[in-house]
């Protein structure tokens, strides 16, 4: 049959290309997020090439699978993920489409971060969508805290130690220099944010959840209903009334929200501040690294930029 | 690697994985308050998921036996879905589709694709089982993930409501190029009673697919891709068709939640080689898809069945389609559209209207892109 001839010779044409492939003088990683893929150019410096399948604008659960990101991780050494159900929606299909077999989960060159940097909200009990878009695994948004980045860093370090053995303790030593740098900053951050007075804060979703636990700070309200749910005018009125009641100054947009509601609650609460503020490395031109992001967000809490 | 191994350490090896041995079997069960096993065996179970889709219609010429969907209220599809890797080196899928008979109102349940696919190979994945053929691009969508409530007018009439789905074996290589290109070669059982079902057996039939996708931006993507098929037919005769699809779809970077849109094209054409006159069909669908809030689109499509036409007085097809869609969120949709059909053999047009209400529990496989 001519189609088998035609599906033989492409296999022999395909496994030509795969035996005779050279290695890669750089480790080629692919990350889901930028903030995971600004920790894995800082822990690989010069010995690999890093780049992200989100852009730091975008709200990373509602990613595309598109065939490019296809392309490039078929030329991944190592793809690093959030995990906690953050790439559901598009991962599983990039992975497949990229048929490389190094970077599929259980093998070295897949490693998702999320699970084993202690994530924060995992609900009890029974989880159903009729809570909105709950994450059965954990709030996913760990790169927010400097300290669970760190772990993160050190994480990558192993795993591109076990790829590159070679180079592994400059990994290590890549990864705990970032270590070092976040830990100082984050006690100067902690004293700014102490400073500031501010307690009690407001957000669009619960992207934040996790830099407001390590700097000490309450979320006792999000704008949406449920996550993932836009606002409605019912729970933006009682929204609004708790901003009152409690005398709460800020509210927090991820600026891959639209800012219009929280412009109303503004007008309604005049003594409230209201900030848009990027998530994510890349999402505004003052955070194009984690460092300068944290640095923006604690800007945005001491009452700085505000737009 | 050649390690060396003391004999101490033999022994302490060969003590820690009768250990590991002895305890496996424990390990599996946890002890809970109440004194009942609780077993992680169901964490192997495979991901399981269910669409479904309801409808309700009416249109001007009533309830028209060569229409998909009767008038009034009907069920349109529900599917059950199970995945799981099967192993190291494959990943099962089966889908199964329950539909109700327009005219007999009985209920059926039918596979609709159950294949196994390679999971261990560089640059090529292998597939066996059930499938939808890739034959264009709409062909290879599932009904819940249709832009329209029903499939373009020239895929009914080439392939049958159920479009090309077959048992088969196929190859998909990605090809070593800078953009996605990807080309299939399917080796299909050829029983689709409309193109194939050759009275000499075994029948096989063929298609191939090229698929090429470019990031234009970091905004847009442009897809090129080009179909053929061949196999022979119910008449001994050979069926060939070929078909090619244009798709351009934009989502900006900043703002993308609220605001995309898709344009597709798509157009095939299959002759039967019967009576060269009246056996060769082909038409176009063209569609524009437009999100202009968080949960709500607004789309058009316009189709054209019968380019070329086979003899001067054969009856050619128009229809165009408004649609409106409401998604409260990326599991429930409703979606309200009307439909204008007009072949050119008929006095009148065809107005039609339907509500269609789309859900989905459990664990959604992610759509291709």
């Amino acid at each position: 049959m001519r189609q088998f001839k035609i599906l033989g010779i492409t296999l022999l044409w395909i496994s030509a290309f795969t035996i005779t492939a050279p290695a890669h003088a750089k480790l080629d990683v692919l990350a889901t997020t930028t903030d995971l893929a600004y920790i894995a150019s800082r822990v690989a410096g010069d010995l690999g090439s890093v780049s992200s399948i989100a852009k730091g604008t975008q709200d990373p659960h509602y990613i595309e699978a598109k065939p490019s990101y296809m392309v490039k991780a078929s030329k991944a050494d190592l793809v690093l993920a959030v995990g906690l159900e953050l790439e559901i929606g598009y991962l599983p299909n990039i992975l497949r489409g990229a048929r490389n077999p190094k970077i599929m989960p259980g093998n070295p060159g897949y490693l998702e971060l999320g699970p084993q940097v202690n994530p924060l909200e995992i609900p009890r009990g029974k989880v159903t969508r009729a809570e909105g878009d709950v994450h059965p695994d954990g709030n996913p948004h760990f790169t927010l805290d400097p300290v669970r980045a760190s772990d993160a860093a050190m994480l990558i370090a192993r795993r591109m130690g076990e790829l590159d053995s070679e180079n592994a303790e400059q990994f290590a030593e890549n990864a705990k220099t970032l270590q070092a740098e976040l830990s100082e900053k984050t006690k100067q951050w902690q004293e700014r944010i102490r400073k500031s007075g501010v307690k009690n804060i407001v957000s669009y979703h619960k992207t934040l959840t996790y830099f407001f636990n390590r700097f000490g700070l309450q979320n006792p309200a999000i704008l949406e209903p449920k996550p993932g749910i836009p606002p409605t005018s019912g729970h933006i009125l009682e929204v609004t009334r708790l901003i009152r009641s409690e005398k709460i100054p800020l509210i927090l947009v991820e600026n891959f929200f639209d800012p219009a509601v929280t412009r109303k609650i503004a007008q309604e609460v005049p003594s409230v501040r209201v900030v848009v503020v990027p998530v994510a490395v890349g999402g505004a031109s003052e955070a194009s690294t984690l460092p300068e992001l944290y640095e923006a967000l604690v800007r945005a809490v001491e009452g700085g930029a505000g737009r | 690697m050649k390690t060396f191994q003391h004999p101490f350490a033999k022994i302490l090896s060969a003590a820690a994985f009768a250990a590991t041995f002895a305890n496996s079997a424990s390990a599996q069960v946890v002890q809970t308050p109440t004194g009942v096993p609780v077993t992680r065996g169901k964490a192997l179970n495979p991901d399981i998921g269910m669409n479904f889709l309801g409808l309700v219609q009416e249109s001007s010429q009533g309830s028209d036996p060569n229409s998909s969907f009767p008038d009034g209220i009907s069920f349109q599809e529900a599917e059950l879905l199970f995945s799981a890797d099967v192993d190291p080196y494959f990943h099962g899928v089966g889908l199964f589709s329950i539909s109700q008979d327009p005219t007999t109102r009985e209920f059926g349940f039918e596979p609709e694709e159950i294949y196994l696919e390679t999971i261990f190979l560089p640059s090529v994945s292998l597939r066996a089982g059930k499938f939808k053929a890739a034959f264009g691009r709409h062909n290879l969508l599932h009904t819940h993930a249709f832009p329209f409530i029903d499939a373009p007018l020239i895929l009914d009439e080439i392939f049958g409501d159920e479009g090309l789905n077959e048992m088969g074996i196929s190859g998909a290589v990605l090809l070593p190029t800078p953009w996605f290109s990807e080309v299939t070669a399917q080796a299909l059982s050829g029983d689709n009673s409309l193109i194939f079902n050759s009275p000499t057996a075994p029948g096989y039939a063929g298609v191939a697919h090229l698929k090429n996708l470019w990031d234009l931006s970091d905004s847009t993507t442009l897809e090129f891709g080009a179909s053929g098929l061949t196999g022979g037919n119910s008449f001994d005769a050979q069926s060939k068709g070929w078909g090619t699809d244009l798709t351009l779809k934009w989502r900006p970077a900043e703002g993308g939640k609220y605001r995309a849109f898709i344009w597709s094209t798509e157009y095939m054409r299959v002759t039967r080689e019967l009576d060269p006159a009246g056996e060769d069909l082909g038409g176009i669908a063209s569609w524009f898809q437009y999100q202009f809030a968080e949960r709500w689109w607004a789309q058009a499509r316009v189709e054209f069945v019968g380019i070329p036409k086979p003899t001067d007085d054969a009856a050619t097809t128009q229809k165009q389609s408004v649609l409106l869609g409401f998604f409260p969120t990326e599991f429930s949709g409703f979606r309200l559209q009307y439909d204008h059909l007009k072949p050119s053999d008929a006095e009148t047009a065809e107005h039609r209207v339907a509500l269609q209400w789309n859900i989905s529990i459990g664990a959604h496989p992610a759509h291709n892109y």
